[in-house]
């Protein structure tokens, strides 16, 4: 998504990545996602660019913060997950429009016992491009949702 | 610290556009209206620290472990 379409992009304003971490991009500025409060416990990561992913058939994407290029995260699409969940996260009530839901992704040294936060989506208004992480203090979610195991039909 | 005795219903001003009503004292437990601007987030405090420390979990330290979740993603797509 983030990834720079060479093609009639030439008078688009461009911002530089330079991260030793995630390589170097140059991000079309409309593909920048604010989020004017940060994340919890980051409220100075404000500007975000959401990279894809090297392989095609991965649902995770980076997302990684313009204002401190070694910061990155890890955001997978939950549709693809929990059909269900993006339509019973709230909108924020400024927002009338189209929003994307994005979850915050961690992967331990064990791949298969990566966690999805479902308490904590992140919110994007599609047309301003600003975001915000809500906080779903309802029990109904989990902090550490098992990406693999309760995905899968069979899991018993 | 800021420490104020409030009875029932008696309110605390934060600046000009936060209130904190004490609705109910329960024993040891006591319930809070709060009143604020949209744009102030208010959270359990216990809740602000799980959200906080799975943020910095998330944190990708090491890029190639996306792609061992993308593998692992993969394979098990194609259990499924």
């Amino acid at each position: 998504m983030a990834e720079p379409d060479r093609e009639g992009l030439a008078a688009a304003r461009t911002i530089a990545l330079r991260s030793r971490r995630f390589g170097d991009y140059d991000v079309p500025e409309e593909r920048i996602v604010v989020f004017p409060d940060g994340l919890v416990g980051f409220p100075e990561a404000r500007r975000f660019a959401l990279l894809e992913p090297s392989r095609a058939e991965s649902p995770f994407h980076y997302l990684v913060c313009v204002d401190y290029p070694e910061l990155g995260f890890v955001v997978c699409d939950p549709e693809r997950l929990w059909p269900s969940y993006s339509s019973e996260v709230p909108r924020p009530a400024d927002v009338t429009g189209e929003v994307a839901v994005l979850v915050l992704v961690r992967i331990p040294a064990d791949p298969g016992e990566s966690t999805a936060n479902l308490m904590a989506p992140l919110v994007i208004d599609c047309a301003t491009r600003r975001g915000r992480q809500l906080v779903l203090d309802t029990g109904r979610w989990a902090t550490r949702h098992p990406l693999f195991r309760l995905a899968a039909p069979d899991a018993s | 610290m800021l420490i104020l005795t409030r009875k029932l219903g008696e309110v605390i001003r934060m600046g000009d556009s936060v209130t904190v009503r004490v609705l109910e004292v329960k024993g040891n437990q006591v319930r809070l209206g709060i009143e604020a601007p949209a744009e102030v987030r208010i959270y359990r405090e216990e809740v602000y620290r799980a959200i906080r420390r799975e943020n910095e979990g998330a944190q990708l330290e090491d890029p190639e472990r996306l792609d061992r979740a993308a593998i692992a993603w993969q394979n098990r797509i194609e259990k499924a």
